[in-house]
């Protein structure tokens, strides 16, 4: 499976040893190129040395959690984050999430699904039109896969990126979760509709002039999201 | 007519109920009420009587004696200066006098005339004071003659006697003159008399009434003393069986109530110690299981990755795997996964107990939830849908799924195929749920479910017998569908069809949110998503 692409390269960043090297075992012969940290201080290190692809995170790390190292990641880069939490507990997840994860998977994982996640995660940041699009101030284009507002380049994760790709091809058509996550998450029909609404808040924290007022993303109640041209 | 008789009947058995049971209520003021009253009858009754009956007995005797005397003085003075046979008139004349005493009586006098024949003198009024009214008895112990004896000096004495004409009373006397030969009588009335007495009689018999309704209130009051303790303390009670263990009574002064009230919440804080401790042993033993899930989930993560590298070993051709220790392989592989969903199964019941499980709502399709359950785990061959698209219900898609996947998927293991899935939707009437419901069932054509059974299917790691071979599930299957629908406000039950297989009704309100509104499985994301709506 993908022979022809580059090879991807993750960082892995699991307290626990046997976690860690049977992880690293599964996803290297899932045909990824893999670093592992043991703490949430190697991992950040890790990531300023070797600029990862992508990047697997256990939440109960010692020292610094994996929500605040996931929230340190955010504030410079935009690179995808799958969160690797032992419990499935909603505020985790929600947590999670607020911090700017892409996804999550429960432990335990099996490999072939974390595998399939994060190869969905990876193909967001892939172009495929070469239009754009423009809504008001914020400018899309799908060529150079960047989002401007205003004339400024908006910092977008390509989970982001992804959803405001989706919602822009289809403008004035309300999307359901359950559609953006097959669409933008490549989860099968359960996925977890937390997903969408979190990342739904962070794109509109960016793209939105108020985004407690939103006019661009709006919301359809017992739909989901539709995506507006202003008026 | 006669519905309208039956319901009327109804309706005053109903309300005869009703005050029975007050009356049952109040059994112990009511018996208060009635002791203090008889007590009170009883001392009001037997006082009045004898104060009735001594005044009675003064106010009679008193007039009776001053009557008498009168009279007994007008014999000698009036009667006794008549000749020895008077005329008619020197008798009348002689009567009108006497009766013009002080007493105001009625006078008749009998005499034989010079020509011996018997005549009357009557003073008149009274409608005539006759011979006639006077009684036999008197007349005969007025005429007779007693014996002169050194005890009894006269031969006739003053007789008296009270008889009763025309609702009043009378007093007639009579007496025969020593010597002389007329006899006189004398009737008076003693209605006034009978009048102050009546008048007494009413003054007591409203004493007596006031001490009754006096006493009534009084025992209204001592029982209230009594009851509103006893009230009070039902009333905690009560509330200390609706589960408010920190219920507690103010105790206040000595007495018997006081006691109890203390007694009652020396037993109510044992109470809620025992309570507090068993709570905190089920915590413990909630906690410990929850930890122990969550321990086991690390090593099993660690394991179930390295099984995935051994299984594709396995499925590689020509195999890397030594074919003589490839079932030994096949095994970890299969026992791990079971004890993957063992896990995960039990980490989901600890949420369930510890009232950490959460909705995510979402609004989804039924029949297309339904579709998706059944291709995600290859059963379309062995399940008959009965589901139109376009039912449309806010639920929690995964919950749904964790429902579906188990009634399915029991079904399909232990009842035989086809399993028949159907949807209906349920209108808010039938259903007791506001905005309707979504009814599933899921039927097999298996033997049916054995009665002893029925009730513990949905029993945690319940087998129907202990000799049946380990089944492929973990035991918490059903237990969870059923803890699922239950979050959702919803509700499984289980039955057999008339004919045969077993039948699954799964019934799930059409808006959870609507449904308990407020509730705590309130999804704050998705509330925080819609903020703009």
């Amino acid at each position: 499976m993908g022979q022809n692409e580059r090879v991807p390269s993750l960082l892995l960043i699991e307290d626990d040893d046997a976690i860690r090297t049977a992880l690293e075992l599964s996803l290297t012969r899932q045909g990824h190129r893999v670093a592992t940290a043991a703490s949430g201080e190697d991992g950040l290190k890790l990531l300023r040395e070797q600029r990862p692809d992508l990047i697997v995170l256990d939440v109960m790390l010692p020292g610094i959690d994996g929500f605040e190292v996931c929230r340190r990641i955010r504030r410079t880069d935009q690179l995808p984050i799958i969160l690797l939490t032992a419990r499935s507990d909603d505020i985790d997840v929600v947590v999670g999430l607020e911090s700017g994860a892409d996804d999550y998977v429960v432990k335990p994982v099996q490999g072939r699904v974390l595998d399939a996640r994060i190869r969905a995660v990876l193909r967001r940041g892939e172009r495929e039109s070469s239009d754009s699009a423009t809504f008001g101030s914020l400018v899309i284009d799908r060529s150079a896969m960047t989002v401007t507002k205003n004339g400024e380049d908006l910092q977008l994760t390509p989970t982001e990126l992804r959803l405001l790709l989706e919602l822009s091809r289809r403008p004035g058509q309300a999307l359901s979760r359950q559609q953006l996550l097959r669409l933008v998450w490549e989860h099968d029909y359960l996925g977890d509709s937390r997903l969408v609404d979190a990342c739904v808040q962070r794109l509109r924290a960016k793209v939105e002039d108020v985004p407690s007022s939103p006019t661009l993303i709006r919301t359809v109640r017992g739909v989901g999201y539709r995506l507006d041209p202003p008026q | 007519m006669t519905q309208e008789h039956q319901g009327g009947g109804r309706g005053w058995s109903a309300a005869r109920k009703g005050v029975w049971s007050r009356l049952r209520f109040t059994s112990l003021r009511l018996r208060l009420v009635v002791v203090f009253g008889l007590v009170a009858l009883t001392a009001a009754v037997s006082a009045s009587g004898i104060a009735y009956w001594l005044n009675r007995e003064s106010v009679l005797t008193r007039t009776q004696d001053a009557v008498l005397r009168a009279f007994e003085q007008e014999m000698q003075n009036r009667a006794g200066a008549l000749p020895e046979h008077p005329t008619q008139d020197e008798l009348q004349r002689t009567a009108g006098q006497m009766a013009n005493s002080s007493q105001r009586f009625t006078v008749l006098l009998v005499a034989e005339n010079p020509e011996g024949q018997t005549v009357y003198g009557s003073s008149g009024g009274l409608n005539g004071f006759s011979l006639g009214d006077v009684p036999e008895s008197l007349r005969e112990a007025v005429t007779e003659r007693q014996k002169v004896t050194s005890n009894n000096k006269y031969p006739h004495h003053l007789y008296w006697q009270r008889i009763v004409e025309d609702d009043t009373p009378y007093l007639v006397a009579g007496t025969k003159l020593i010597g002389g030969g007329t006899t006189g009588y004398m009737l008076k009335s003693l209605g006034p008399e009978a009048k102050d007495l009546g008048s007494l009689a009413w003054s007591l018999g409203i004493a007596t009434g006031l001490a009754l309704i006096g006493s009534a209130l009084l025992a209204h009051a001592a029982a209230t003393t009594v009851l509103k303790p006893v009230q009070r303390l039902g009333t905690a009670a009560r509330r200390l069986g609706e589960g408010k263990l920190d219920t507690r009574l103010r105790v206040s002064g000595t007495d018997e109530l006081a006691d109890l009230s203390r007694t009652f919440n020396k037993a109510a804080e044992a109470l809620e110690k025992r309570v507090a401790d068993m709570a905190a042993r089920d915590e413990a033993s909630r906690r410990f299981v929850a930890d122990m899930s969550h321990e086991l989930r690390t090593p099993l993560t660690a394991i179930t990755a390295v099984t995935e590298v051994l299984e594709e070993e396995l499925e590689f051709e020509g195999g890397g795997i030594d074919p003589m220790i490839q079932p030994a392989v096949r095994l970890v592989v299969s026992e791990t996964r079971r004890l993957n969903d063992l896990v995960e199964n039990l980490m989901e019941v600890t949420r369930f107990d510890a009232g950490t499980a959460r909705l995510v709502l979402d609004d989804v399709d039924v029949a297309d939830q339904i579709t998706a359950c059944i291709d995600a785990r290859a059963w379309l061959d062995a399940v008959e849908l009965d589901a139109a698209r376009g039912i449309h219900a806010r639920i929690d898609p995964r919950r749904l799924d964790v429902i579906l996947a188990n009634l399915i998927g029991n079904a399909l293991k232990h009842g035989g195929s086809p399993v028949r899935v159907s949807v209906r939707e349920e209108p808010a009437e039938d259903s007791g749920m506001p905005g309707g419901s979504v009814v599933i069932q899921v039927r097999d054509h298996g033997p049916g479910i054995p009665e002893e059974v029925l009730p513990h299917v949905f029993d945690r790691f319940y087998k129907a017998s202990a000799s049946r071979p380990r089944s492929e599930g973990s035991g918490l299957g059903l237990s969870i569908a059923l803890e699922n629908a239950h979050i959702h406000g919803g509700e499984i039950t289980a039955a057999n069809s008339p004919e045969g297989g077993a039948v699954f009704t799964l019934r799930l309100p059409r808006d959870v949110s609507a449904a308990e509104d407020g509730e705590k499985a309130g999804d704050a994301g998705d509330e925080g998503a819609e903020g703009d709506a």
